[in-house]
């Protein structure tokens, strides 16, 4: 295990800001190899010697040639493209290209003369370090963070896990920030909207001042970024209720619609775009991909109204609102969010599906004489799934906050239909924590669905593993 | 043998039909009519079949769709003996066109194919522009039968009508000179793009497409765009996308001329939720407002609400996802993880949120619409400026010493637009839609405003007794968004450089 960590840190040590995030980490541990560092190079037998290289190098006028032989070539190339000469840039590139041959020259010179010599850097006194166990001891001692973030980054699904959840962490602040913004510069006032317009000025300051909003718009944004660390996301501005309890009494209803609909919409739309991907052009086709792309037309909330119209009012078969415990009266919220996903689930299925048919591997397979059935369902639906999982993945984003509406039509007490309510006060603790809740899950999902990849995808889990 | 034999006959028989493509669009024809007229039967059968409009019309295009189903039968016929269509059965594609009188735009496209063996692209963005013309003359016409009409009616339709007598004159000089004087259809070319005030899409692209081939005549080039005009006229379903988008976009400018504003804002207490008539086609809203009027106009808002709040995104998101994709490491990494902040939050979610901050209007509705496509536009952006920086000619001109921006923004961005413009189409379709649904929860436009939403949302009150009310302006919106789907899909296909 000691070994994983040194290789990791050689690994790190290439990557440009996991390094710095390292060292700053493990400061107790570096600093002193700093001082080590720099004790050694003091005394250094190839920093001497390659000094001494360089000196000789001035001495009998071989830099100075050198120099003269880039000035030229530079000229060449300024006369050449019409640029203007004698400029600072023309001397800036002049000198970078010289230094960048005088090492090389120094080097070459170097390894011919004494190549027995390596060149001391930091990272090598710090792996000579970790390479004994007392450097090592002290390294889990003094640098205990920087160790554990090693340890994490040396498995490469570890590690790109750990930077997505960190790059979620970034964007629940930055949408915080976002929607705290907006509601800020809002000319909305959320203290006369919650007293009435009856309501003195005395009440209305005290508000402000009960709920934090005299403040200037910094202080009250660290607020809001300390409640979202310590998750107390406040009270809501209307009846006092705590907004994480309200949040979570919803989020099951809003979580099993869209579970639902998800189940619904897939076990429609995957069958049906094979079939559609097999029998390309026929009639069959037609009809399912102009169903689909009906589908993708439709306004969620004139599907629900016509759903309700003729199933609930003429027919009387399903409940038209939502109750709390009947699974009949989920059947049509799902239907109408999942018409969108299914539909766009269906086309593509059939592009990815009809894509991979035709290659080679699949034509191979049939003309060794495997039956349709077994090189359908075995070898081209897995691959063919790749597309349709992205698919998947970016709807369900679409499908919480488009929830929204389908919601209001239905009149479930979902989260989507909390957030439209509250958002018209504006009641800023409840939007934003709605919102932010509605982000992170939404993250979570891009994040399964990319990890769901890793395993689905032997080109991609080829990549992690070098990532 | 004899299985095999059958199997060849069958294919041969199938080769044949296919190499007609009049006999696709005349079996679409009477398909269609035969749809609508089932429908309409259906709606009929749910008022105990009283003779009114409904039944009307549903007999009117039951016996359209046989009439065309025999006239497809004859051509099967003549097909299959000859291999070619005599001048009697191409006749027969004169009646198809006056069934445009019924509003039958399936029977009209299939007989203006039918009557002629050769058929540029001139003589297509003709006749669409003939079809789109008289469904404007035809949706017009409804008007005459309320109290009063707008002051311009009668200069509106007179120009109308003249407008139509030249697209079919068009026809005839196309006809006469495409293929041996083209440079004699110039005159022709200049009064279609003047015919083009009208909103008349196709007369636009007509005119230009004939000038732009007298220009470039000699040089026998193809021009890269009326190869892509026509590669998605080729296509039906794309055709009749852009032929309902047309119709839209010239009801929205000809509505100046021949619908009167005040039927769909002026309340009218003594006409309040009535049943659909001739004066009403649609019945009235709550307010005694003409919905038919009202989904008018309605075209109005919607189009330009999805078309301002696709272009202001493109150029946002396009510009910033082409600089992530072709600059370094760390600009890519910044903009990027930015514009995740607003990939994070849902795009219905977001348009409510600001929309609900900043309170209802067409103003905020479209900035909030923008904002909320911006990520989407910039990946796709940045995907291709990818797959385009890679590429040879980029190289070429890197070697040749042009500067970052220049390559950039001369070279690989004009080379990158293929998917963006697929995607905007689809997305205006997208916009309406969500401008539908926020108006649904009243975060729309101006509740005085004809909008398709908010039409819905006040007719949806009375879904109990007059249904009418919320279903037609429905219809208007899935079809608007239908054919923006079929246009983005007929653009997928026409632009994609494999299938050139």
């Amino acid at each position: 295990m000691l070994n994983i960590v040194r290789k990791s840190f050689q690994k790190i040590y290439g990557h440009p800001v996991n390094r710095y995030l390292v060292l700053l980490l493990g400061c107790l541990f570096f600093l002193p190899a700093l001082a080590i560092y720099f004790s050694r190079r003091k005394n250094d037998g190839y920093h001497l010697q390659a000094d001494a290289i360089r000196q000789s190098l001035t001495a009998d006028g071989t830099a100075k040639r050198l120099q003269e032989e880039i000035r030229q070539q530079v000229e060449k190339k300024y006369t050449f493209f019409n640029k203007n000469k004698n400029s600072a840039e023309m001397k800036k590139e002049e000198d970078r290209i010289f230094t960048v041959r005088m090492k090389e020259m120094v080097e070459y010179r170097m390894r011919r003369e004494h190549p027995q010599l390596r060149e001391l850097s930091f990272y090598s006194v710090v792996d000579e370090l970790l390479s004994t166990n007392g450097g090592m001891g002290a390294f889990i001692v003094l640098g205990f963070p920087a160790f554990l973030l090693l340890l994490i980054l040396s498995n490469s699904y570890i590690k790109y896990i750990f930077d997505r959840v960190l790059m979620m962490l970034f964007v629940v602040f930055g949408v915080t920030f976002l929607v705290f913004t907006i509601l800020y510069i809002s000319p909305m006032d959320a203290a006369v909207n919650v007293l009435g317009d009856m309501a003195t000025p005395d009440q209305v300051e005290q508000f402000r001042v009960a709920y934090g909003l005299d403040q200037p718009y910094f202080v009250q944004l660290l607020e809001e970024f300390k409640g979202l660390i310590t998750f107390d996301l406040g009270q809501s501005f209307i009846g006092g209720e705590d907004v994480f309890t309200s949040l979570m009494n919803r989020f099951p209803i809003t979580l099993e619609l869209t579970i639902m609909t998800l189940i619904l919409a897939v076990a429609i739309a995957i069958p049906s775009g094979i079939i559609s991907a097999l029998k390309p052009y026929s009639a069959l086709d037609y009809v399912i991909m102009l169903i689909a792309l009906l589908g993708l037309s439709i306004p969620g909330f004139w599907f629900g109204l016509l759903l309700i119209l003729n199933l609930s009012i003429k027919v009387q078969l399903l409940p038209a609102t939502f109750v709390a415990g009947s699974w009949t009266s989920f059947i049509m919220p799902s239907i109408v969010l999942g018409t969108g996903l299914a539909a766009s689930t269906a086309r593509m299925t059939r592009s990815s599906m009809l894509e991979i048919i035709k290659s080679d591997y699949i034509v191979t397979a049939r003309a060794k004489g495997l039956p349709k059935s077994k090189v359908i369902f075995r070898h081209a639906l897995g691959n063919a799934m790749i597309p349709i999982v992205t698919v998947i993945g970016i709807q369900f984003g679409s499908m919480l906050g488009g929830a929204a509406v389908t919601e209001k039509v239905f009149n479930v007490n979902g989260i989507g239909s909390y957030i439209v309510d509250k958002q018209f006060i504006p009641d800023t603790p409840v939007v934003i924590a709605g919102v932010v809740y509605v982000a992170i899950v939404v993250s979570l999902a891009n994040l399964f669905v990319d990890i769901l990849y890793a395993f689905l995808d032997p080109r991609i889990k080829a990549k992690l593993k070098s990532y | 043998m004899n299985q095999n034999q059958q199997l060849y006959e069958k294919k041969t028989k199938k080769r044949k039909l296919a190499a007609f493509s009049e006999l696709i669009s005349i079996n679409l024809g009477w398909g269609a009519s035969l749809a609508i007229g089932l429908i309409l039967l259906l709606s009929a059968a749910g008022n105990g079949f009283a003779m009114n409009g409904t039944l009307l019309f549903a007999l009117i295009y039951l016996v359209s769709a046989a009439i065309i189903f025999a006239v497809a039968a004859m051509m099967k016929k003549e097909i299959l003996s000859e291999n070619q269509l005599s001048k009697r059965v191409r006749s027969l594609g004169y009646i198809c066109i006056l069934m445009l009188a019924t509003g039958n735009i399936f029977a009209a496209i299939g007989g203006f194919q039918l009557i002629r063996k050769y058929r540029p692209i001139e003589y297509t963005m003709a006749y669409f522009a003939f079809i789109a013309n008289a469904v404007i003359i035809l949706l017009s016409t409804i008007n005459m039968f309320k109290q009063y009409v707008a002051n311009l009616f009668s200069v509106g339709m007179i120009l109308l009508f003249v407008f139509l007598v030249f697209y079919a004159f068009a026809m005839v000089m196309i006809q006469k000179h495409g293929e041996t004087s083209y440079r004699r259809l110039k005159l022709t070319a200049v009064i279609s793009l003047v015919c083009a005030a009208s909103g008349n899409i196709f007369a636009l692209l007509l005119g230009l497409i004939i000038l732009t081939k007298i220009r470039n005549e000699g040089s026998h080039k193809t021009v890269g765009w009326i190869d892509v005009v026509s590669r998605m006229f080729r296509n039906y379903m794309a055709a009749m996308g852009v032929l309902i988008v047309g119709v839209l976009l010239m009801l929205a400018l000809c509505s100046y001329f021949t619908f009167d504003y005040a039927y769909a804002i002026d309340n009218d207490y003594s006409a309040i939720v009535l049943q659909p008539s001739m004066e009403y086609p649609f019945g009235t809203d709550a307010y005694g407002r003409c919905v038919y009027t009202r989904i008018a106009f309605g075209s109005r808002i919607s189009l330009i609400i999805g078309m301002i709040s696709t272009a202001i995104p493109i150029v946002i998101g396009g510009v910033l996802g082409a600089v992530a994709g072709y600059y370094s490491e760390r600009t890519d990494n910044v903009v990027m993880r930015a514009l995740d902040v607003l990939y994070a939050v849902p795009s219905t979610l977001l348009t409510i949120a600001i929309v609900a901050a900043f309170g209802a209007s067409t103003m905020n509705l479209i900035i909030a619409l923008s904002i909320s496509n911006i990520p989407v536009y910039a990946r796709t952006m940045r995907a291709q400026v990818m797959v385009v920086g890679n590429s040879e000619f980029v190289e070429a001109a890197r070697a040749c010493g042009r500067r970052k921006h220049e390559i950039l923004f001369q070279h690989i961005i004009p080379n990158s637009l293929a998917p963006m413009i697929v995607r905007a189409s689809l997305s205006i379709g997208v916009a309406v839609l969500s401008t539908s649904s926020l108006s649904y929860l009243g975060l729309g436009v101006e509740p005085h405003i004809p909008e398709w939403g908010s039409i819905l949302k006040g007719g949806s009150q009375y879904l109990e007794t007059n249904p009418y009310l919320a279903i037609f302006p429905g219809l208007a919106i899935i079809l608007v968004v239908l054919a923006f789907n079929f246009i983005g899909d007929g653009l997928r296909d026409a632009l994609d450089p494999k299938l050139k």
